[in-house]
């Protein structure tokens, strides 16, 4: 009965996880969509060396990690943050309600999230109205390569930094009141209590998201760039899932854009693996 | 407690600074609305802030009028209620029997859900599988790939694992099989649960985009933020009348306004809604292993 029931879920992994998983094998061929994959010829190591020697992938790939690295330093730690000064707050009602408005924007898709960032940085938009109260030029802030990045990292965190609180909040709800009041009797500062019971209690669960934020770090997510993309930015802006969708679904380069996908899954992977060792030296790891 | 003069200090800037924040997350919504309801003039010579200008709702009666729109919102909302109810029928079903400790192949199928979790298969395969099982421009396309969010399901797995095991011992010797333990006991048991995990599924067939991008080439059967996007980029054919030529209470501006907002009115509706569940909800799945 139980196999049943586990059954319609199987083939789901099946068919859209693992028939992909083993479908990565054109990144070896020399894939040709009329012959399939039985029919395309086997070509070792060709693509990976082609994608080595080719100018676009250090472009596309040096973007991505940049961008990738701006998120980790300055996305992943704002939702610490943003957590530890909730927790400070001793209105319960006021801290519901700035709670409730900072997940909004968690339930927005980025075509609208984008939608919103364009209209408020465009020529007539809120930006460029408040510089004008200051009696600054107008600025086309979204066809300026200088401020791509930045619009990408601050829009990531404006979507997602309360979402991300729901965990540690979570981890400091778990916390033994006893601890804070021991360190009181010991005359410690709510700064104190902060450096010294709320961090370091919420540091298990910091290195688990930061482990999964690590497999994933060149995974940025297409929604986001695609809609703040404008031909204008792709200098800075095009990243590996932009450069798949539009080199590889739209033009049909099945087989080189395949072998990228699977470069980034390694080297997702082989950080993940680096870091696992290191945190398992100090804390637990993922495994 | 007695609190230090530094304390006071801090305590009143977080309050300031939190508010000040969470004004940023409003602000922008609230100021698209004023755009939106504004005249034209008003909106393009940077006049409008937090208040209308020139009150019209011109820009909003047009979009409503827009059948294109509708018919993308009306596949949005097919695709949200057909893939929520099945994206939770295979997640239980699946959840059920990795929950039970006794199921002899829980280990191997949790080990081969987990590798998916870690090895992502790359756009360019995962594309062509869903165009080899004749899937392009088929509104399948849309819900059959992402059915089941291995995370949802870790977190209804996890729920039910939480539930006593007397539980279904006692309703097994009263002759209930499995199918009825998971329906008539666990099901009505994990209400709170349930609705946490639909709602993520819904929100997430709600704001579909990256699939329907890539599967849906007919602008016929585009969903909303597909169509959304597509009037964005090309505002003119959001106005659908040659502005030039009459005298209208709207432009590209306005329209862009209310177009953005029309997305996000169901999301803000069910919010209120949403909120009670979410929090307990998504901190079930995380904490525990």
């Amino acid at each position: 009965m139980l196999y049943v029931m586990v059954l319609p879920g199987l083939l789901f992994y099946l068919v859209f996880k693992y028939v992909p998983l083993a479908g990565s094998a054109i990144a070896f061929q020399k894939y040709q969509i009329f012959k399939g994959m039985m029919g395309s010829e086997w070509v070792g190591l060709d693509n990976f060396k082609f994608i080595f020697t080719y100018r676009d992938f250090y472009h596309v790939l040096r973007n991505t990690a940049t961008i990738a690295l701006y998120h980790l330093v300055f996305g992943f730690p704002a939702p610490i943050v943003l957590a530890l000064l909730l927790n400070e707050l001793r209105i319960v009602l006021a801290k519901r309600v700035i709670q409730s408005l900072f997940y909004l924007p968690h339930f927005l898709s980025w075509v609208v999230v984008g939608g919103i960032v364009f209209e408020l940085l465009s020529a007539q938009g809120m930006a460029n109205m408040i510089r004008g109260w200051l009696g600054l030029e107008p600025i086309l802030f979204m066809q300026e390569q200088a401020y791509f990045r930045t619009i990408v990292v601050l829009s990531g965190i404006w979507k997602e930094v309360g979402w991300g609180t729901i965990i540690y909040l979570a981890a400091i709800a778990g916390i033994n009141p006893n601890l804070y009041e021991a360190a009181v009797m010991d005359g410690a500062g709510r700064w104190q209590q902060t450096m010294h019971i709320t961090l370091p209690a919420m540091f298990p669960t910091i290195l688990v998201l930061f482990l999964l934020n690590i497999g994933n770090f060149l995974e940025l997510g297409f929604d986001q760039i695609y809609n703040l993309l404008t031909p204008m930015t792709y200098s800075v802006g095009d990243i590996i899932e932009t450069y798949v969708y539009r080199s590889g679904v739209l033009q049909g380069q099945y087989s080189v854009t395949t072998a990228i996908g699977l470069f980034q899954s390694v080297i997702g992977f082989v950080l993940l693996w680096v870091f696992n060792r290191m945190a398992r030296k100090t804390e637990q790891g993922l495994w | 407690m007695k609190q230090t003069a530094g304390e006071k200090i801090f305590q009143m800037i977080n309050y300031l600074l939190l508010a000040a924040a969470s004004a940023t997350m409003l602000m922008p919504l609230v100021h698209l609305l004023a755009v939106s309801l504004s005249s034209p003039i008003a909106a393009d010579s940077k006049l409008v802030f937090m208040l209308p200008v020139e009150f019209t709702t011109a820009s909003w009666v047009h979009i409503f009028q827009n059948k294109g729109l509708w018919s993308s919102f009306g596949i949005t909302v097919y695709i949200t209620i057909i893939g929520t109810l099945l994206s939770m029928l295979f997640s239980v079903l699946t959840a059920y029997p990795l929950a039970h400790k006794e199921f002899l192949a829980r280990k191997p199928i949790m080990l081969g859900i987990i590798v998916t979790m870690i090895f992502n298969a790359p756009l360019i395969p995962f594309f062509l599988t869903v165009r080899e099982l004749g899937m392009m421009n088929s509104l399948w396309s849309l819900i059959l790939p992402g059915l089941i969010g291995t995370f949802n399901m870790i977190i209804i797995r996890t729920f039910f694992m939480g539930l006593p095991s007397e539980l279904y011992d006692s309703a097994r010797i009263d002759g209930c099989n499995d199918a009825g333990v998971l329906f008539r006991i666990y099901l009505p048991l994990s209400k709170p649960v349930l609705a946490t995990v639909s709602l993520f599924y819904a929100v997430g067939y709600w704001n579909t985009f990256q699939r329907a991008v890539l599967f849906i080439r007919n602008p016929q059967k585009w969903p909303l933020q597909v169509k959304l996007r597509a009037y964005l980029t090309s505002p003119e054919e959001l106005a659908s009348v040659n502005l030039a030529l009459g005298d209208y209470d709207f432009n590209t501006t306005t329209l862009k306004a209310a177009t953005i907002l029309f997305a996000t009115i169901p999301i803000v509706l069910v919010y209120p809604y949403l909120q009670k569940y979410f929090v307990k909800g998504s901190m079930l799945g995380s904490l525990k292993e």
